[in-house]
């Protein structure tokens, strides 16, 4: 009988053929019989289960374990919300670690920690002897689970599969899930130590997990060892405990912000209260903070940090060899290997991996803090000095579905420029062949984009084009707009018009067009929730805006009205969560592009949004702005309404939405995608003059100028007048035909066996936003398929996508070719010649072309004799 | 675990082949087997001395690095170049994929043969 302990797997490793070692204390596959560089790579490019049943286990209940774990951990345990993990430390008194950890909430009542193998017993030690002070029970539970990390760029599919198609967890990083899988209780977190992007670790009962690590073989997936495991997470830079973290080379202890991932790992919220270790890490963060900002004056409390160090030379880096920088001894290396990757050809999106094997001698490394990245070092391998270097990093996971090597030195081709003659003359040639492309041969299916009419086109480059016309309404003149230049009578003019115009559109009663671009419209706005928000004192710093309930980007939540967005100067940040201040609406189960009311009203009574932003980039269905108008005015929370209406705005009225008559207040949008102008912005709102908010209005004008623009580009903003003109004429007919045509094109790619998404009974859509699936991480290489036969769309990420690489869809629109005349005939046929190109790679774009050629003309602008011959008249002096 | 009768063997897994005055030098099918995938190897150059029993370079495989102990004393007069830009020849066929030749042979160390070797490994294991 072996004297170390045994996984649920050990009779699977054995019959598998794995080499078996002794890890922790635990009898560990170190690898099967394809060996370490096949399984890392199998890892990297398919999907590899690894057994980490050995990893400790330990179940923290009772009424004061959120106490106790804010005190024995360093992160902020109150941030972590159920269904999600927290990486954390174990940190002593000195800020040294007692160990690495993952905490889990898959249950409101209770934490699962999870710490490594070797220092289960020292933990279990450490946690009993803090936990006497509180009345929670720790209960080490590493016997009874098995646990198996399902890590690669197919982990996602395997496990769906398994799942019957049912989503596995969210897509964000250490989202939880508890769900069935085949009738099996499977615990699932989107975690794992390989540095994928796509990467689980499942927690499965003793009498379950080999069912599940054989149903998941016979997917496809590969058994790896703990070989693979180590060289894995070497390239991806996390840190082992006993290498990284632990004691360094001469035995002394390294501080936790010596390894780079702590920082996500410590909190010194307030609300944390004091924990253990807090004094010390207090003074390494700020000694991070001044070395981050190249201040070596004092180091003292963080001499040397973890990096990734790369080999020039031929070699092999190990753990303990010295590293020299300008001859004098820096450091150590803590971990080395050399790692395999397969060689890819070309550059971003088209990158693509070969099968040619390549090794590359890397490691992390414990030098000096005050060595910049870039710098070149030297490492001692076996009394050999051989050249290194201290790279940014080995791998980047950040273009899902792959974790990609960073090889050190490679650089990006030069990008080639045609030249058919002299650079002037070359541009015209260009600029004349890509107007032709754009607009005689392609199918335009972008659905933030449309053509506006010549006579928009030709009064954008018209004289105001030219011209600065500042203005600003002067109370001492009972609010008369006084412009600061001359010359400017006409463009006082045609911005009153264009007000009035919209104002008509929208049916409201104020109307802000200087704002040159939708994303410029709501930091606008932003900016001035703020400003009157903070009004009534100006001696203090201004609070920011908190909370905010908005649309999530990863479910269509336009980019314009994310903290990473307009909203990024704005947004208060939770001092609880320590995250930004902003929740997001609940989407159906059933449909993930609908927003579900019930649990939004939830929502907003947990949080008392100040703010409730309505409106996404990927909308398929109306927004419910009129229930939840209702519920707030019932339940008397105060809070604004907008509704960013930027893809939408042209199809308000009677076939889609009426914002303000459903609760808005606030609705802004840019100007150019179903609307017919140049690109703009706008701000509407709907404040009477005797109501309090219209103090509100006053603040969104001046935050449109002075707070954004100075020049508010008077050429666009006289073509907007024009296209105001044609929307409020032609607005009945065009936007009957945009959604008929939407849901007619919708049906018709469904028909030809591609899938559609949304819902069927409502003909798939409600707006003139179409989205089809092609496959998950597809997306970007069919766009570009479709690209070259001359149809332009953009792939898109779904609500249960990582992000834009891994994107398994194409969204279009259909506002530009219905302006150009496109029916159902022409949908009908554009769907049969998109099927054959996307389901068969069929070339299809001369046909799409021919398709094209018959609809240059186009609709919804006025084109009688008078107005005709005067805009050829005046065509003529355009550019005199 | 294929160890050919022809072959001499060293107890640190070196296998050795006399080639009329030179010896060949590699390692055996049990050794490359215990190392695991082999991604570097370093090389002596020609014209070096080796001492029987004593280390003349080393195998780095993806777990750890091992010495290379020669079994004869003389002047390293080859060296298989090939293994620095494919050192997993050694996984693929440990006994074409030679390391060094050694010419100028005095001195030989303790040497074993096929069936010896085995029985070495087995006890090892």
């Amino acid at each position: 009988m072996s004297e170390w302990k045994r996984t649920q797997f050990y009779d699977t490793h054995v019959a598998s053929g794995a080499t078996m070692v002794e890890f922790g204390g635990w009898e560990m596959p170190v690898q099967y019989p394809t060996g370490i560089v096949a399984e890392h790579l199998y890892t990297r490019h398919f999907c590899s289960l690894f057994d980490v049943s050995h990893m400790g286990r330990i179940l923290v209940e009772g009424p004061q374990r959120v106490e106790f774990l804010q005190h024995v951990l360093t992160s902020n345990v109150r941030a972590l919300d159920l269904n999600r993990a927290q990486y954390s430390m174990i940190a002593d008194e000195n800020g040294f670690a007692v160990d690495d950890a993952y905490l889990f909430r898959f249950e409101e009542e209770r934490f699962l920690l999870v710490v490594n193998a070797g220092n289960t017993d020292k933990d279990w030690a450490h946690l009993c002897a803090v936990a006497k002070d509180y009345d929670c029970t720790l209960t080490n539970i590493t016997a009874d689970w098995a646990a198996i990390a399902v890590q690669g760029p197919k982990s996602k599919e395997l496990l769906t599969e398994l799942a019957g198609g049912q989503s596995v967890t969210e897509p964000m990083r250490n989202a939880l899930n508890t769900l069935e899988l085949e009738g099996h209780r499977v615990c699932v977190s989107k975690t794992g130590y390989t540095g994928e992007p796509l990467g689980y670790e499942v927690y499965v009962k003793n009498e379950d997990c080999v069912w599940l690590w054989n149903h998941l073989i016979e997917l496809g997936a590969r058994p790896a060892g703990l070989g693979a495991r180590d060289t894995l997470r070497m390239e991806a830079g996390l840190p082992l405990y006993g290498h990284e973290l632990g004691l360094d080379a001469e035995g002394k202890p390294i501080p936790i912000f010596a390894v780079p991932i702590a920082r996500f790992a410590v909190s010194f919220s307030p609300l944390k209260g004091d924990f253990i270790g807090r004094e010390a890490l207090q003074k390494q963060s700020d000694a991070y903070k001044r070395i981050m900002n190249r201040d070596f004056s004092d180091m003292a409390a963080l001499p040397r940090r973890i990096r990734p160090i790369t080999l020039l030379d031929r070699g092999v880096m190990r753990a303990g060899m010295p590293v020299y920088y300008k001859g004098e001894p820096v450091g150590w290396v803590t971990s080395g290997t050399m790692v395999p990757y397969y060689r890819s050809e070309n550059e971003g999106l088209e990158s693509q991996f070969t099968d040619d094997i390549v090794k590359r001698a890397i490691g992390l490394c414990y030098i000096n803090s005050d060595i910049l990245d870039n710098e070149a070092v030297e490492v001692d391998v076996r009394g050999k000095r051989l050249r290194a270097v201290i790279p940014e990093r080995h791998l980047d996971n950040m273009a899902p579905p792959f974790a990609r090597p960073i090889i050190y030195g490679t650089e990006l081709a030069p990008q080639e420029v045609v030249y058919e003659a002299e650079p002037p003359l070359n541009l015209l040639l260009r600029a004349d062949s890509n107007h032709l492309w754009r607009q005689k041969r392609c199918v335009n299916l972008i659905p933030s984009e449309n053509t506006p009419s010549r006579a928009v086109q030709l009064l954008c480059a018209s004289d105001p084009s030219c011209r600065y016309a500042e203005h600003k309404k002067v109370k001492s003149f009972y609010d008369k707009d006084i412009f600061y230049y001359q010359g400017t009578g006409f463009i006082d003019e045609v911005e009153r018009l264009l007000v009035d115009e919209m104002r008509k559109y929208f049916g409201c009663t104020e109307v802000e067009t200087r704002v040159i671009s939708g994303q410029m419209a709501n930091t606008a706005v932003f900016s001035a929730l703020m400003d009157w928000k903070n009004r009534l004192d100006r001696r203090r710093a201004p609070e920011r805006l908190g909370y905010v309930l908005n649309n999530h980007i990863i479910r269509g939540g336009h980019l314009s009205a994310q903290p990473m967005g307009a909203l990024h100067d704005y947004i208060a940040v939770d001092p609880v969560t320590e995250r930004s201040a902003v929740v997001n609406f609940p989407i159906c189960r059933d449909n993930i592009f609908k927003t579900d009311v019930e649990e939004t009203k939830k929502l907003i009574d947990q949080y008392r949004p100040e703010f409730i932003i309505f409106g996404k980039s990927m909308i398929i269905q109306k927004e419910p702005v009129a229930e939840i108008r209702r519920f707030v005015d019932e339940q008397k929370i105060p809070t604004t309404i907008m509704y960013d209406m930027a893809h939408v705005l042209g199809i308000v009225g009677d076939y889609f939405q009426k914002p303000f008559e459903e609760g808005a207040e606030i609705v802004t949008g840019s100007t150019h995608k179903t609307f017919f102008g140049p690109q703009r912005g706008v701000i509407a709102v709907n404040y009477k003059e005797d109501e309090l908010k219209y103090g509100l209005w006053h603040s969104i004008e001046n935050r449109a100028f002075p707070g954004s623009v100075s020049n508010h580009h008077l050429g666009t903003q006289l073509g907007l007048l024009m296209a105001a003109y044609e929307m409020n004429a032609f607005r009945d007919e065009y936007q009957k035909a945009v959604i008929e045509n939407a849901k007619h094109f919708a049906k018709a790619l469904a028909a030809q066996g591609l899938e559609v998404c949304g819902d069927p009974a409502i003909d798939y859509t409600e707006t003139h936003q179409v989205l089809v699936k092609v496959g998950y991480g597809s997306g970007a290489e069919i766009a570009r398929r479709l690209e070259n036969n001359n149809i332009i769309v953009n792939y898109q990420a779904l609500p249960d996508e990582e992000g834009f690489t891994a994107s398994g869809a194409l969204r279009m629109g259909v506002s530009e070719m219905s302006r150009f005349g496109f029916g159902p005939k022409e949908f009908d046929r554009l769907a049969g010649l998109m099927a054959e190109c996307i389901l068969h790679g069929t070339h299809i774009g001369q046909a799409v072309s021919d398709l094209r050629k018959d609809y240059t003309e186009m609709l919804y602008c006025f084109k009688d004799k008078a107005f005709t011959e005067t805009l050829e008249d005046f065509a003529g002096r355009i550019g005199f | 675990m294929n160890h050919p009768s022809d072959l001499k063997y060293t107890k640190s897994h070196e296998w050795l082949r006399m080639e009329g005055d030179i010896a060949v030098v590699g390692i055996t099918d049990y050794a490359q087997d215990a190392l695991g995938d082999v991604v570097f190897v370093n090389l002596p150059q020609e014209g070096d001395e080796t001492a029987a029993g004593e280390s003349f370079g080393d195998v780095e495989s993806v777990k750890a690095v091992s010495e290379l102990i020669c079994p004869v004393s003389g002047t390293v007069c080859a060296v298989n170049e090939d293994l620095l830009d494919a050192p997993e020849l050694l996984n693929q066929d440990p006994y074409a994929a030679w390391i060094i030749k050694v010419e100028n042979v005095s001195e030989t160390e303790e040497l074993l043969d096929a069936d010896e070797y085995e029985a070495h490994c087995a006890a090892e294991a």
